[in-house]
């Protein structure tokens, strides 16, 4: 008998793992991730403007020398009668005019500052003017003190706080990655959850309908109990599921070991050495961000992220293929299947928009509440764990998990196999309790 | 007596809205093809299903080889529903191994017996092509072989003619015949009558829920048989038919004129069902006295008849009953 189920799995796997769209999605999917986190500074690269040149016209004679050329915008001083420059006949060597009023130290409030320019300026544009002499301001107000080694007082006052989070409740009390990685992380580990119950979920209910409809079914069951065959689909998806986070799961480990070190510079790699030894100086400049991406290609860490995602994707999974299958063995076609679907679909949908809230409040009872529920605790616990969260907690949401897939797969091989040979009649909630109730 | 292979007793099972089988028995004698017959909705699916371990009954019990049926047995039997479908985007080859290991064949015998079979139907050069570019009658062959690949001792059919033309029922037909000669038991359902004729040693009428009419197709036929008899004859029936209604049930099975054209006809030929208490002999000799005979046969009866007149006087005391 348990023979007959590998048989089944394994021509579940077997038909979508040599799948096209599994295998374009499978090696795709990593590509589209890498594109989507480089984009944003490849669009940067692309929609980098020439440099832009700015005329000022400083009537207060002393503001001009303190104002910094930036490498998109260049500053030059200029003497332009302002008529002029209001005419539009400046000899086109500058693209604008920043004219600075006599008063602009006292009263910079007023309209004594403006900016003439040929085109439509952008924001990055006036944000730097803008930021440029508010600082020379400030500079000029507080020479006017006439204070003593200002500019060493000043230096003297600058402070740059590192914070480092440790945990008093691990082992020699490790340092832990910072709670915005951590929010981060959780939020995108929620979201996986979230696309894979529900797509691998459908899958079940489709591919089931799909048998119905075609009444191969009804040849399947004449060697196997039905049963068996829910059974066997269900546990045959839930494999190819596994095969890709897993698939995923080593392409991004091999990129941090091997694709990160070639691309970041030597220094970088350098610093993380020294961090991850433990040598590193806190008071480094870029402590926060070199051990960020030290926790973040540590292939230690992803090889634990992948196992909880793979137990908690798989028991999520398990659970909600099992209400999907119940509904599948019900309806004729997809349409019918929607209001049931919808009602199996809100538990995810809740625990989707409770995860932003959770990874804020990760201890919350709220979170420790959601991560029980089996319904909604692989999204939430995959939320909460980069965060570090006590082990007998996991524990217990797994147990529970895995426990109430048990008692909904027995009941949904119950509703099934009453299921599968009705046809013609769209069936509510009511139906489907009344057919588990058959003996 | 032959022994039974599978044993039906007092089966019942309901469903929400209706009995779909109540209170039915039938015995299947080893190595007999056996006829299931009755009209649309009657539970002859439902009991299929049940023989099959498909469904539990809600009460009675099925024995297969003399002890209770179980989920093992299943192995030895081989079902052909009547619904039936394959994967679609399967090949046929991998497809027929699929069900085949399903049935408990290593991969090596499946596909060396299939090899076989497929050459036997002469559709070798299907095996690497997908099932959705099948006709339905090429699918079904596929699932035919699919069926019986295991040698199972008991074959089930639904409905198997349904869907076939001419030439692929006959070949199905003398299949059947010669699995049964083999020493295979087998069971099918149907409304084909003409096939029940020629291939069934035993039948079981199920309407309504209940089995009313279980025999061997001979006996049955002899039985209907009795009383009825075929008059043919020469000249004016009028008198004759007043005289005959007296003695028996009277159907006329061919017209001494042609109703269309007005036409005589050589001949009139009478279907009668005796009365009680009337002989062949009273019939010749009043049939003597006023026409000339023609013939004077006893009939029997088709599987049709059977059917119709039992299912119809069921039908009518159950009526009664309500």
């Amino acid at each position: 008998m348990k023979n007959k189920i590998g048989i089944i799995i394994s021509r579940e796997y077997a038909e979508r793992v040599s799948k096209k769209s599994f295998i374009i999605t499978t090696i795709l999917m990593p590509v589209l991730m890498l594109l989507m986190m480089v984009a944003p500074a490849l669009i940067m690269n692309f929609t980098t403007q020439e440099a832009k040149t700015i005329g000022v016209i400083d009537r207060t004679g002393v503001l001009f020398p303190l104002l910094e050329s930036s490498e998109n915008i260049q500053l030059v001083n200029s003497d332009l009668p302002v008529d002029s420059i209001k005419a539009g006949a400046t000899g086109g060597s500058c693209s604008g005019y920043l004219i600075i009023g006599e008063d602009a130290v006292v009263n910079p409030q007023s309209t004594a500052i403006r900016l003439f320019m040929d085109g439509p300026t952008t924001m990055e544009m006036e944000q730097y003017l803008t930021g440029q002499v508010s600082k020379a301001i400030e500079t000029v107000r507080l020479q006017s003190y006439d204070i003593n080694n200002l500019q060493e007082i000043l230096d003297n006052v600058k402070a740059n706080v590192t914070l480092i989070t440790q945990r008093t409740d691990k082992a020699d009390n490790a340092e832990t990655m910072s709670g915005s990685i951590s929010f981060a992380i959780g939020l995108v580990m929620a979201f996986v959850l979230y696309m894979f119950l529900i797509m691998y979920g459908q899958m079940v209910m489709t591919s089931i309908i799909e048998e119905k409809n075609n009444r191969v079914l009804e040849l399947v069951v004449t060697s196997v109990r039905p049963f068996q065959l829910m059974m066997g689909k269900i546990l045959g998806v839930g494999l190819v599921a596994v095969t890709q986070v897993l698939i995923w799961g080593v392409l991004l480990a091999l990129m941090a070991a091997f694709v990160v070190p070639m691309v970041m510079p030597e220094t970088a790699m350098a610093e993380m050495a020294s961090y991850q030894a433990g040598t590193m100086d806190v008071t480094a400049d870029n402590y926060e961000l070199i051990s960020t991406l030290s926790s973040l290609t540590s292939v230690g860490f992803i090889v634990e992220m992948l196992v909880y995602t793979t137990i908690f994707l798989l028991g999520g999974f398990l659970l909600y293929a099992s209400i999907f299958a119940a509904i599948g063995s019900a309806v004729d076609n997809v349409q019918d299947a929607s209001q049931l679907t919808s009602f199996a679909m809100i538990p995810i949908i809740i625990a989707l928009i409770c995860s932003t809230s959770i990874a804020n409040a990760p201890m919350s009872t709220m979170a420790t509440w959601l991560s029980i529920i089996p319904f909604t605790s692989p999204m939430v616990m995959m939320t909460r764990i980069p965060f570090g969260i006590p082990m007998w907690e996991i524990i217990v949401s797994i147990v529970v998990l895995f426990a109430s897939f048990a008692l909904m797969v027995w009941l949904a091989g119950k509703i099934y196999r009453v299921g599968i040979f009705m046809y013609g009649k769209k069936p509510t909630i009511k139906d489907l309790i009344r057919w588990a109730r058959y003996k | 007596m032959d022994k039974n292979l599978l044993q039906v007793k007092n089966v019942s099972k309901a469903f929400t809205n209706h009995l779909a089988l109540d209170d039915v028995s039938l015995n299947v004698p080893e190595g007999k093809v056996y006829g299931l017959l009755g009209p649309n909705g009657a539970g002859k699916t439902t009991l299929l299903r049940i023989i099959n371990h498909i469904t539990a009954p809600d009460s009675g019990e099925v024995l297969f080889d003399g002890h209770a049926l179980t989920g093992a047995d299943v192995d030895h039997i081989g079902y052909l529903p009547e619904e039936r479908g394959l994967y679609k985007k399967m090949k046929v080859g991998e497809q027929a191994i699929f069900f085949a290991r399903l049935k408990g064949l290593s991969r090596a015998d499946a596909t060396r017996q299939l090899k076989q079979w497929f050459d036997h139907f002469g559709i070798a050069d299907w095996w690497n092509r997908k099932v959705e570019e099948l006709s339905k009658g090429m699918a079904q062959k596929v699932q035919f072989i699919v069926t019986v690949l295991h040698h199972p001792r008991l074959l089930i059919f639904d409905e198997p003619f349904s869907g076939f033309d001419p030439i692929n029922a006959n070949l199905l037909k003398s299949e059947m015949l010669k699995l049964r000669d083999e020493g295979t038991t087998i069971i099918f359902s149907t409304h084909n009558m003409s096939s029940v004729e020629t291939l069934c040693d035993n039948i079981t009428l199920i309407n309504k829920s209940r089995n009313i009419l279980s025999g061997n197709v001979a006996d049955l036929r002899r039985e209907f048989g009795q009383g009825r008899y075929t008059l043919a004859f020469n000249g004016d029936g009028t008198e004759l038919k007043e005289m005959l209604d007296k003695m028996a049930r009277v159907e006329t099975v061919a017209p001494g004129t042609d109703p269309s054209t007005g036409i005589s006809l050589p001949s009139t030929t009478l279907a009668l069902k005796l009365n009680e208490g009337v002989t062949p002999r009273d019939v010749i000799a009043a049939a003597n006295e006023r026409v000339e005979i023609a013939s004077f046969n006893p009939l029997v009866p088709s599987m049709d008849n059977i059917f119709i007149e039992t299912v119809e006087r069921n039908n009518r005391q159950r009526k009664n009953e309500e």
